[in-house]
């Protein structure tokens, strides 16, 4: 039986009604690890440099350069933490959604019967912190894909196993 | 027509042994252009190595071009294909043997190309493509024009061919649009040269950086400069051979432009068929293109305000997965609006030219001068190192360039989202019109920068399988009220 109801706008299901769910606080903990390596090894490289160059003009730079260096990471360390609680997913029946960015703020919305394929990975850090990485692929290659980060191994898998079988058609 | 029987594991004309001899011949070439260059240039000097000798040159010539020949025979002795009721099969390769299977539902699109060599011999190359792959997945290379055709149909029916095979249903297919010469002839001359301009800046470049070292060898640029040097001698000289020089690059990149149009474009002629769409053209390398509507992602219109003025419309068609080579060839120029509109409800059935569009918000001035004027202090930095001190005289352009840019690409945004379709507008210069399908899109995107969050604003970015449209600054229960509204469209059509 063919029907075409005039829609009321007002009731569709709106984002704003979505309760966003945050990743797994431990995430939190691969940022950070990875930041401060970063740093340690720039600052490390200014360390050696130091003692090999005995130019008068490098020694003077040296304290510039390391100062300059401790602010950008103190900003970046505040701007990961900040940025950090803005990572936010939700399944709904029929879509995928996933917000994130401090400076800017993106939601992405990807509907579940346009998922090509979905793929979990897991960095070496991650599987000490238990944790995966969800990637959700759609067609064409100008798409927007999805690639949450920090999630719960086994809430990855279940999410994974969720979208898999909706994909496949089956309930 | 009679349909030819496709069922048995066939080869390609023979003829195809001599298109994939010139084919291979031309890609040596190419490919060891510089060498050939250097060995020339180093025989000319007389500072060649003795075993080089003439005769020994020659035969190694020879040699090399046997061995192409006996590798185009063995490719073409390899090479066969067949159809049987929904797959199309194709086994390739000397060594190395390949299979290629592809089921007939999964074909975006059939090309069939004429280049120089196979006008001459009178074959044409039939290429099929599917969404999988960015290039082209089997190219056929000589096929007689009929066969061609005829394979092409037999591709297209989905259902399997009755045995009888001669209750063959006459295919409808009536020509819709042939672009006259002084149609093409406008179309060029409306073109923006700026771009013709840039092309051939950066081929000059090119050649320049590849040859440097051979034309110092040859003393042509000591020659030139020194010609150079004899007029300018006056301020006066100077002054007039920059205006010759701009005369000069305008009057290239115009005739650049109406050439490059002439040569894709030359006889382009639109078929319209029962449920394709056909397009024909190109002067040397004669092309011809059958779109299938369902496969069909977005299309853009294009034009500006010469072109409208003379009706010039530029209809361009977006396909998943289609290599950017081949995306410039699904493009039809010059036509009239109402041609435009014809097709498009061609593709996208239920598509009406309503005229009622939304603008975004006010917001967007302030962002596009912003940026801007960001890009204007950037130049304004290029130009003190260059300049010096008179640099803020460029200013007299960027100004008012800017209050053009700024005042004119407000104007022409502008979007509508109707029950099942989605048209953006932009551009400056150009007159932009995306319009896409709401069932085909793929995933939604709001974006919010923290200034735009303080002013309550947000940009909406769609994606479909071939692009990406955005709706620029909206406010933010707008943004989300369409996003909603998008999403709702595309999770509810599947239920059915």
């Amino acid at each position: 039986m063919f029907t075409n109801q005039q829609i009321n706008l007002d009731i569709l299901p709106s984002i704003d009604d979505v309760a966003l769910k945050p990743i797994s606080k431990q995430y939190l903990m691969i940022i950070v690890i990875n930041r401060w390596v970063f740093y340690a090894l720039i600052v490390s490289a200014l360390m050696v440099a130091k003692l090999k160059i005995v130019h008068e003009g490098f020694q003077l730079a040296f304290w510039y350069l390391f100062s300059a260096c401790a602010l950008f990471c103190i900003l970046n360390f505040v701007v990961a933490l900040l940025a950090f609680k803005k990572r936010k997913y939700a399944i709904r029946e029929q879509d995928v959604i996933f917000s994130k960015g401090l400076l800017v703020n993106s939601i992405s919305v990807i509907p579940i019967s346009r998922i090509q394929h979905i793929e979990i990975s897991r960095s070496w850090l991650a599987r000490r912190f238990n944790l995966a990485t969800l990637k959700i692929f759609t067609a064409g290659e100008s798409g927007i894909d999805l690639r949450i980060a920090g999630l719960n191994y086994s809430e990855a898998k279940q999410i994974n196993d969720f979208l898999s079988n909706r994909v496949n058609g089956i309930d | 027509m009679e349909s030819i029987d496709f069922s048995q594991p066939a080869r390609q004309s023979s003829k195809g042994i001599l298109v994939i001899f010139a084919l291979n011949t031309f890609k040596f070439i190419r490919r060891y252009f510089v060498l050939f260059l250097a060995l020339g240039l180093s025989l000319s000097k007389s500072e060649s190595p003795s075993f080089l000798s003439t005769t020994s040159l020659i035969l190694i010539a020879l040699g090399v071009f046997v061995l192409i020949f006996v590798l185009a025979i063995l490719k073409y002795l390899n090479f066969k294909f067949h159809l049987d009721n929904d797959q199309f099969y194709l086994s390739s390769g000397i060594i190395n043997k390949d299979m290629t299977i592809i089921p007939k539902s999964k074909i975006q699109n059939i090309h069939i190309k004429q280049n120089f060599i196979q006008q001459i011999i009178n074959v044409v190359s039939l290429t099929i493509e599917t969404a999988g792959d960015d290039k082209a997945e089997i190219e056929i290379n000589a096929l007689s024009h009929s066969v061609a055709l005829n394979l092409k149909k037999q591709l297209f029916i989905s259902r399997p061919i009755s045995d009888n095979g001669l209750g063959d249903e006459p295919v409808q297919s009536a020509l819709f649009f042939k672009a006259s010469m002084k149609r093409l002839l406008l179309e060029g001359i409306s073109e923006n040269h700026i771009k013709s301009f840039l092309i051939i800046v950066s081929f000059v470049f090119g050649l320049y950086n590849e040859f440097e070292n051979y034309l110092q060898d040859l003393g042509i640029s000591d020659h030139f400069q020194t010609s150079v040097n004899i007029e300018t001698g006056s301020i006066l000289n100077l002054l007039l051979a920059n205006v010759f020089i701009v005369v000069f690059a305008i009057l290239g990149s115009m005739l650049f432009s109406v050439i490059n149009t002439f040569i894709s474009n030359f006889n382009l002629e639109v078929i319209e068929n029962d449920n394709t769409i056909e397009i024909n053209k190109g002067l040397f390398n004669k092309l011809s293109l059958i779109l299938v509507p369902v496969k069909i992602q977005n299309i853009i219109i294009k034009t500006n305000r010469l072109k409208q003025y003379f009706g010039l419309h530029t209809l361009s068609i977006k396909q998943a997965m289609v290599n950017k080579k081949q995306q410039k060839n699904f493009k039809i120029v010059a036509l009239e609006k109402h041609q435009v509109m014809h097709l498009v409800q061609k593709v996208f059935t239920r598509y009406a030219d309503v005229d009622s569009y939304e603008k975004p918000e006010f917001y967007y001035i302030r962002l596009l001068t912003f940026r801007s004027i960001l890009v204007g202090a950037f130049v304004n930095v290029l130009a003190f190192f260059i300049f010096g001190n008179y640099f803020w005289l460029i200013n007299i352009i960027i100004i008012p360039w800017i209050v053009l840019f700024v005042h004119f690409t407000y104007k022409k945004a502008s979007y509508q989202i109707t029950d099942e379709y989605l048209t953006v507008n932009t551009g400056f210069i150009d007159r932009v019109r995306n319009i896409s399908e709401l069932k085909k899109i793929q995933s939604v995107q709001i974006k919010q920068s923290i200034f735009q969050k303080r002013n309550e604003i947000a940009s909406i970015h769609i994606a479909t399988a071939s692009d990406k449209v955005k709706i620029l600054c909206v406010t933010d229960q707008n943004a989300k009220a369409i996003l909603d509204y998008l999403l709702f469209k595309v999770e509810s059509q599947d239920r059915d």
